[in-house]
């Protein structure tokens, strides 16, 4: 049992390997971080609990954890387990448990997002340290070399002699102290430092296959717990009554109609106002008849959505924010465009969209009589709300625990640390002293939320006489894109989070970059600019609210991919070239160019210019048209084709078969990521043709599926997805992300090719598209 | 007191009459696959069967399920046994051949709305059994008091797992 040629402290390629004392049955190997305790935030209240992103177990089972949480994506039970199995050389079955999310077992933090970069990298580094640490420790039982030794399904084998990665650990007690850096509660948490050596692509055996998401069956047959099936016991449910306008202050709060509601009561702190009963059913009620007897102050501050692109180019203030320049702008765009015989000039406008996460936001919050907080929520970033609620309550982190449970999508509503109600449920239970559950209402989840930012670029094209781009120009303009403050906290005056400012610091600065990355090479004067300010009303409201604005997928950059690609669409047409021609014409990078060629092969694309032949604004019979547009994000290529069918006498547009090419590097799971394309690709035609937020002078007046339709299955097109495998990369590419953003400026370019008109602000409704038929 | 049939079980109910069914099936009767997505039948993540037909349980009082047989997802694997008059042994190891197919598909993205999905699935597959892609996307969209909505975009999934549940029922719930 004992293990003499084992040293106490090992070096691991930087990593410390530990023994400490055996256990009497079991053992294992843990493999997490050390030193940060005290520093820094530790990851529990309990120091008993593990701090650990890699178990082995000694019945040969594996169990990983990570901080983020699945939302949809599937990376966390599929890919995440793939990629550990190969750098752990153990099979897919081996690793048994994935633990996510909760702040008080997992080890890392850091949010929902760049789920296959940044957020498995931790998980990929910790799962290569284990792999040292076990070799090492067989080197010692086996009495070989570790060069000498290899691993095949969790079996060390060398010099003739073998043993499992189980029978290494058995009663013994590894501890292998990987090194880190980061602070754990803020967005983006820890990162695992170090190189330890890791595994050649060439050698992956189960990356790259397709694995059924391990978490599906559990929520096919109602075994699984939502956050929404949370009980605490002696849980109140609560309704939050929020201000009647983006800028309002409480004037009184309407008292309970004791004689209705017996057991119903109403708190206020500030301008946060909930009401709380021991029934949902009686909280709903109750909240209903106290709302109608609660007055607030007027306000009007904002400029309705009919004016917001004057709005937004004659009244915003974009001199107190820097302008930023891409870093691939070259050249001199202005001299070329002066002598460039023809010029494409046009602005392009995208709305406010929201995230609308199908379950309106919820959370249950515990505030304990020792003043330690427990938090049940869906989240993103479970260790930033920590952090938000500690600033709120003034209250060390080390007090604060989240728990994150199954939910609706948020599409990166909740990655900075709230998805809305976690922080008002918080302080309803300490000023209860119980555990009480908000849920928000399909309005408030509408009117009280984050949305995407509104946005519009302005462009400039200059071709040279043989047609191809010899200047462009654009510039961005968007306002601040991620306000990460908890709403209750704002209302109830209570410290949260900086506001965007120009004085923000990173995300929370109102600066604003350049996300779209450049993929035509061939172009000599670039420019690209962008232009931020702060979001829209949130100076001019008493309570600094205002349209508060946040991620959503594909952040910033479909906001910047649209103008781009639907101005590179109408550039061809202006050359007489046929669009996906015209692209290849300016790519020089191999992947852009095999991306394309693909797309054309695969998607049915006739080559010839836009608009086609028999564009028409009138006449009966469905107009036909196609369009495509190409986006390189996290490592990925994009490019996507769309075919569509206008109607003129309605306007209404069918989108009839969309083709999207990906190239993400490694191909980690194709069953998984077709699945996560194929929503992209949903989500991307309802953002198309629908979503666009609604708000008059005082607030959203967007309120419920009907002012915020979204598509319906009955307008699910042909999807054909094709997926370029190309390991030499190296990168894992992401799945959703980008899909969604590809869509709109095909759509648009479509539409363009359908009737001869050009379609340059989203949403395309009916209504609009009747419009610019007739324009 | 309210007596309601769900999945099979006769169950007492202390809450209002008035309540709607999904706050009772939630919190009184801990069944909890109805999700509350609106509350205002717009959406269908709330779907359950009343007496084989789709309903939305946000809208509808407890009181309106008297004397009516409720199935929620809870009940499915049960209500396919019954149909299949499989034995008790068989019944424990087999699940509805809409849940099969979800799994099988890889159907759900974040899941919240495919409870209302594979009961609506459910009243179509039992009506018509070998539904056409038109006659799926129309019972999804038009056929109820709304369109079911996925906002996670699963549509494309959600229609080819209802066609691999047709096959699946048609052979009497194999694989
Ligand atoms: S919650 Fe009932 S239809 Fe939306
Ligand atoms: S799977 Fe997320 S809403 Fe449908």
């Amino acid at each position: 049992m004992s293990n003499s040629n084992l040293t106490v402290n090992q070096n691991i390629h930087g990593a410390t390997l530990s023994r400490r004392g055996f256990f009497q049955t079991g053992g294992a190997l843990i493999t997490g971080i050390g030193l940060l305790r005290g520093a820094n935030s530790t990851n529990s209240l309990n120091a008993a609990l593990p701090e650990s992103w890699v178990e082995i177990h000694a019945d040969n089972t594996v169990l990983i954890r990570t901080g983020k949480c699945d939302f949809g994506q599937s990376s966390i039970y599929t890919a995440y387990r793939q990629i550990v199995a190969d750098e752990l050389d153990v099979t897919m079955d081996a690793i048994t448990t994935v633990v996510a999310g909760d702040t008080d077992t997992t080890p890392d933090g850091s949010g929902t997002f760049d789920l296959l970069g940044r957020g498995v990298i931790n998980l990929r580094k910790a799962a290569a340290y284990t792999r040292q640490a076990l070799l090492e420790i067989a080197a010692g039982r086996l009495g070989v070399a570790k060069d000498n030794l290899s691993v095949k399904a969790g079996v060390v084998s060398g010099g003739g002699k073998s043993i499992t990665y189980g029978e290494l650990v058995k009663d013994q007690n590894f501890k292998l102290t990987i090194p880190v850096t980061g602070d754990l509660t803020t967005m983006f948490g820890l990162v695992v430092s170090g190189n330890p050596p890791m595994k050649p692509v060439s050698e992956y055996k189960y990356v790259g296959k397709s694995f059924k998401n391990s978490i599906i069956p559990a929520k096919v047959t109602a075994k699984e717990t939502w956050v929404t099936d949370v009980k605490v016991p002696g849980m109140l449910h609560a309704r939050m009554i929020h201000p009647a306008t983006l800028g309002s202050k409480l004037i009184s709060a309407g008292v309970v109609d004791k004689k209705r509601f017996p057991n119903s009561q109403v708190i206020v702190k500030g301008n946060l106002v909930g009401v709380v009963a021991p029934t949902e059913w009686e909280a709903i009620q109750a909240s209903r008849q106290v709302a109608t007897a609660t007055k607030w102050t007027e306000w009007k501050g904002l400029p309705g959505n009919g004016n917001l692109f004057r709005f937004l180019r004659q009244d915003a203030d974009w001199k107190s924010a820097p302008v930023s320049r891409s870093g691939k702008s070259k050249g001199d765009t202005v001299a070329a465009l002066k002598v460039a015989p023809k010029q494409h000039t046009a602005t392009y406008e995208m709305p406010y969209m929201k995230h609308a996460p199908l379950g309106p936001t919820m959370a249950v919050g515990d505030v304990k009589s020792d003043g330690t907080v427990v938090v049940h929520t869906h989240n993103q970033n479970p260790q930033a709300l920590r952090g938000q609620i500690a600033l709120m309550l003034g209250i060390s982190t080390d007090k604060v625990i989240v728990k994150t449970y199954s939910g609706p999508g948020h599409y990166g509503r909740s990655n900075g640390g709230n998805a809305g109600a976690e922080d008002e449920a918080v302080l309803l239970s300490k000023e209860l002293g119980r555990p009480v559950r908000v849920q928000w209402m399909r309005a408030e989840d509408f009117q009280w939320s984050t949305q995407s930012s509104a946005a519009y670029s302005d462009v400039k094209i200059g071709l040279d006489a043989s047609g191809k781009i010899s200047s462009y120009e654009i510039d961005h303009h968007m306002p601040a894109m991620q306000d990460d403050r908890p709403i209750g906290a704002v209302l109830a005056g209570l410290p949260t989070m900086e506001a965007p400012s120009e004085k923000g610091q990173r995300l929370a600065n109102i600066t604003n970059g350049n996300s779209d990355a450049w993929v035509y090479d061939g172009v000599l004067n670039l420019e690209e600019r962008a232009h931020g300010t702060y979001q829209v009303g949130q100076r001019q409201s008493p309570i600094a609210v205002g349209l508060r604005d946040h991620s959503m997928r594909t952040p910033g950059q479909f906001q910047q991919n649209f103008p781009r690609e639907v101005a590179i669409s109408e550039a061809a047409a202006l050359a007489g070239a046929d669009p996906l021609q015209f692209r290849l014409d300016h790519a020089k990078e191999p992947r852009v160019i095999a991306l394309l060629q693909r797309l054309r092969a695969e998607s049915g694309w006739e080559s010839r210019p836009s608009p086609q032949p028999k564009a028409a604004t009138t006449g009966a019979a469905a107009l036909k048209g196609q369009g495509a547009s190409v986006m390189f994000r996290s490592g990925s290529y994009w490019a996507c084709a769309c075919q569509i069918a206008v109607s003129p006498s309605t306007g209404a547009v069918k989108v009839e078969k969309v083709t999207m090419v990906v190239d993400p590097g490694i191909v980690v799971n194709p069953l998984q990521l077709k699945r996560q394309v194929e929503g992209g690709i949903i989500m991307g035609i309802s953002h198309a043709l629908y979503e666009e937020l609604t708000f008059d002078e005082s607030g959203i007046t967007t309120k419920d599926w009907l002012s915020y339709p979204v598509l319906k299955m009955s307008e699910t097109p042909e999807i054909k997805v094709v997926m370029l495998h190309n390991p030499e990369v190296g990168n894992y590419g992401q799945g959703s992300e980008a899909a969604n953003a590809l869509c709109a400026p095909a759509i648009a370019a479509a539409l363009f090719d359908a009737t001869g008109k050009p379609a340059r602000s989203l949403p395309f409704k009916p209504a609009k598209v009747k419009e610019l038929l007739k324009a | 007191m309210l007596t309601l049939t769900v999945n099979g079980r006769k169950r007492d109910v202390q809450a209002p009459a008035d309540t709607p069914l999904l706050y009772v099936l939630r919190n009184d009767l801990d069944i909890t696959s109805p999700q509350f997505g609106c509350g205002l039948a717009q959406c269908g993540a709330c779907s359950i069967l009343l007496d084989g037909k789709e309903v939305r349980a946000c809208i509808t009082p407890a009181s309106a399920a008297v004397g009516k047989e409720v199935t929620t997802l809870e009940g499915l694997p049960d209500r396919w046994a019954k149909q299949q008059k499989l034995s008790p042994e068989q019944a424990a190891k087999t699940l509805h051949p809409v849940q099969q197919a979800w799994i099988e598909e890889q159907t759900p993205l974040c899941g919240f709305c495919q409870s209302g999905m594979m009961i609506k699935a459910t009243e179509l597959l039992e009506k018509t059994p070998h539904p056409s892609d038109p006659e799926i996307k129309a019972a999804f969209t038009t056929s109820g008091p709304s369109a079911h909505i996925c906002r996670c975009g699963s549509y494309y999934a959600i229609v080819e797992a209802v066609r691999l549940a047709g096959t699946i029922m048609a052979k009497g719930g194999a694989k």
